[in-house]
C-alpha cells in the first residue's frame, strides 16, 4: 500500500513536470524551469514562515509569483543589461536559491521545513503525512492530492491553450503577426512552471525536479516526431521513471528521488544510442532522391 | 524618386525604427497599390526585413504610423499575412507539415478553439497550391530548404488575407522552387492580393515585380518597376559597394527592356 501511494505521488509529480518539459525544452528554456525550480525556494519559505502550514495555498501562490518574477528578471537582464541569457538565468536563481538557503538556516528552529527535505525531497515519507480533516476523516497523503489538483490544472491549461502554447513555442514571430500575445502565453506557461516545482518539490526536491522537468521529454524527443505523441509517451515515461525508480530505491535501500532521478537519466541514455543506431543505419539507405 | 499609389493598401508615414537608438530605418514614407507584386530590394542591413516587420507590428516604431487598408494593424489582422524568414524557426521541431500550415488557421479561429474540418480543407488546399499534399505528414525537418519554404507559403495562403508580407521567400531554395512560387504570386497578384517581398537577386527584379521599394536606410524609390529600377537609382541604393553594379545596370539597358529599346531604336531610325 505504501508502495503504491509512493509510486502514485511519484508518477503525478513526474507527468507534471514532463508535460511542462516538453514546452521548457523546444522553447529552449530547459534551463530556465532549472532556475525556476530553485529560484521558488525563498518564496516557500517565506510563505511557509507567513502561514505556517505547508498545504496553504497561499504558498503555491507566494512561490508560483517569486517563479514568474524569476523569469522577469532573467528577460530583465538579458535584454536591459545585454547580459547573456544563460549568464543571466545563473545569476537570476542562484541568488534567489541562496537566499532562501539563508532563510531556511536562519529560521530552521522555528519553522518545520529542513533543508535536507527541501533540497533532496521525502517522498517516503508521503504514506506518512496524511490529509486529515477537520470532522477527522482520514483522506489519505496528501501529496498526492496537491500533486493530482496541479496535474489537473495543467491538463486544462494545455488541454485549452494547445493551439496557442504550440504555435508560440514553433514560430513566436508569426504567432505575434497573426495577433496571439507572445508575452502572455510565455508567463502563463512560467507561472504554470512554478506551480508545478512547488508542488512536487516535496516529493522529489528542488534539485533532483529539473531531472523530471528534462530528462523525459529530452527522451520522448529523440523518439518521437510529432508533439502529441512527445507529450503522451513523456507521460508514460513518467510513470515507468518512478515505478522503476521506487523499486530501484527498495532494492539499494536508497533515496527513492535520486533512483527515480537516476533511472530517467538512464532512460535518456538508452533513446539516445537508439536514436544514433537509427540515424546511422538510415544513412546506410541509399539517400532517396529529395523531390523539390 | 517616389511615387504615391492612388487607394494604397498600405501607407507608410514618416516611419523611423532603431534598435538601441540607432535608427534602422530612417523616415520612411510611402504607399503601396493594391493588386501589385513588390519587391523589396536594397544592400545588407538597409532595413528591408525590418521595413516588414514594424509593418507587422514586431519591432516598436520610433516615430510614424503604418496604414493598412487605411486602418490600424489591429483592425485588420485577419486580412494580413506575414511569411518570416525560413531560418527563424527550429526546423528539427517535432510538428508534421499539416500541423505547420494549419497554424494558418490559427487566428482566425480565436481563443480555446480547435481547427476543424473546414480548417483542414483550406489547409489541404494551400497545399495542393505549392504542390505539396504529398508531404501532409511528413515531419518538418524531413523536408528540403525548398520545400520548407513552400510549407510557409502554403501557411501564409491558408490565412486566405489580402495582403501578404514575405521575407526572402527565394532564399535558399532550388530553381525549380523558385518558378513555383513566382507563379504562384503572380496568379495570387492576378487575383488582386497585394504580395509585397523582400528580395536579394537584382537580375531577377524586373521580371519578377510590377513594383519596386529601393531601401537603404532609408527611402530612395518606390514606384513602377519600369520607372525606378535604373543605373542611376541603383547606384543611390547600393552607394557603388556593388562591385556587379555595372554589370546589372549593363543587363537591364540589353535584355530587361528589349521590346522598349527595339521599338526606339527603329523610332529613331526612322526619324533619320
Amino acid at each position: 500500500m505504501n508502495a503504491l501511494q509512493i509510486i502514485i505521488a511519484g508518477s503525478l509529480v513526474a507527468i507534471s513536470c514532463g508535460l511542462l518539459g516538453c514546452f521548457l525544452i523546444l522553447r529552449k528554456m530547459a534551463m530556465v524551469g532549472d532556475a525556476i525550480s530553485h529560484a521558488v525556494l525563498p518564496g516557500i519559505v517565506i510563505a511557509f514562515m507567513l502561514t505556517g502550514s505547508r498545504d496553504s495555498v497561499t504558498m503555491l501562490l507566494g512561490a508560483g509569483v517569486i517563479g514568474v518574477l524569476t523569469t522577469f528578471l532573467i528577460e530583465f537582464f538579458h535584454t536591459k543589461g545585454k547580459l547573456q541569457t544563460d549568464a543571466s538565468i545563473g545569476v537570476t536563481f542562484t541568488w534567489l536559491f541562496a537566499i532562501g538557503v539563508i532563510l531556511i538556516s536562519v529560521f530552521a528552529g522555528k519553522v518545520d521545513l529542513d533543508q535536507e527535505c527541501v533540497l533532496y525531497g521525502e517522498i517516503a515519507y508521503v504514506p506518512l503525512d496524511l490529509w486529515i480533516t477537520d470532522t477527522g476523516t482520514i483522506m489519505g497523503p496528501r501529496v498526492i492530492y496537491i500533486s493530482a489538483s496541479v496535474l489537473v490544472i495543467l491538463l486544462l491549461f494545455i488541454g485549452f491553450g494547445y493551439k496557442e502554447l504550440f504555435l508560440t513555442t514553433f514560430d513566436p514571430a508569426y504567432a505575434s503577426a497573426i495577433g496571439i500575445s507572445t508575452i502572455t502565453w510565455h508567463y502563463l506557461l512560467m507561472g504554470a512552471v512554478s506551480l508545478t516545482t512547488v508542488a512536487s518539490f516535496e516529493a522529489v526536491g528542488a534539485i533532483l525536479v529539473v531531472a523530471l522537468l528534462i530528462a523525459p521529454p529530452a527522451t520522448a524527443y529523440l523518439l518521437v516526431d510529432d508533439f502529441k505523441k512527445m507529450l503522451i509517451l513523456t507521460s508514460v515515461l513518467g510513470v515507468i521513471v518512478s515505478v522503476c525508480g521506487y523499486y530501484l530505491a527498495a532494492w539499494l535501500d536508497g533515496s527513492i528521488a535520486g533512483a527515480m532521478a537516476a533511472v530517467s537519466g538512464f532512460f535518456f541514455g538508452v533513446a539516445f544510442i537508439y536514436n544514433r543506431l537509427m540515424v546511422k543505419k538510415s544513412s546506410k539507405v541509399k539517400p532517396s532522391k529529395t523531390a523539390i | 524618386m517616389i511615387e504615391q499609389a492612388k487607394d494604397p493598401v498600405l501607407e507608410i508615414h514618416d516611419l523611423t525604427v532603431s534598435y538601441d537608438r540607432k535608427p534602422v530605418l530612417w523616415d520612411v514614407d510611402l504607399t503601396l497599390p493594391a493588386g501589385q507584386l513588390i519587391g523589396i530590394v536594397g544592400p545588407n542591413g538597409a532595413g528591408k526585413s525590418t521595413l516588414i516587420k514594424s509593418i507587422m507590428g514586431l519591432t516598436p516604431n520610433s516615430s510614424g504610423y503604418v496604414k493598412l487598408f487605411d486602418k490600424n494593424l489591429k483592425d485588420v489582422r485577419g486580412k494580413i499575412s506575414y511569411v518570416p524568414q525560413k531560418e527563424s524557426v527550429d526546423w528539427d521541431f517535432p510538428a508534421s507539415v499539416l500541423d505547420v500550415v494549419l497554424m494558418g488557421r490559427y487566428g482566425k479561429l480565436g481563443l480555446f478553439k480547435r481547427p476543424r474540418k473546414a480548417d483542414k480543407d483550406v489547409a489541404m488546399d494551400a497545399l495542393r497550391k505549392v504542390g505539396m499534399e504529398a508531404y501532409i505528414n511528413r515531419q518538418i525537418s524531413q523536408l528540403s530548404g525548398g520545400q520548407q519554404q513552400r510549407v510557409f507559403l502554403a501557411r501564409a495562403l491558408a490565412q486566405q488575407a489580402d495582403l501578404y508580407f514575405m521575407d526572402e521567400p527565394f532564399a535558399g531554395v532550388d530553381a525549380a522552387t523558385e518558378k513555383a512560387i513566382i507563379t504562384l504570386l503572380r496568379e495570387m497578384s492576378a487575383r488582386g492580393n497585394t504580395v509585397v517581398v523582400v528580395h536579394h537577386d537584382l537580375q531577377s527584379v524586373t521580371q519578377y515585380f510590377d513594383w519596386v521599394i529601393m531601401l537603404n536606410m532609408r527611402l530612395i524609390a518606390s514606384g513602377p518597376t519600369e520607372k525606378v529600377f535604373n543605373t542611376e537609382l541603383l547606384q543611390e541604393t547600393y552607394g557603388g559597394k556593388l562591385t556587379l553594379l555595372s554589370d546589372v545596370g549593363e543587363l537591364i539597358r540589353r535584355e530587361r527592356f528589349p521590346s522598349r529599346e527595339q521599338k526606339r531604336k527603329k523610332e529613331l531610325k526612322q526619324k533619320k
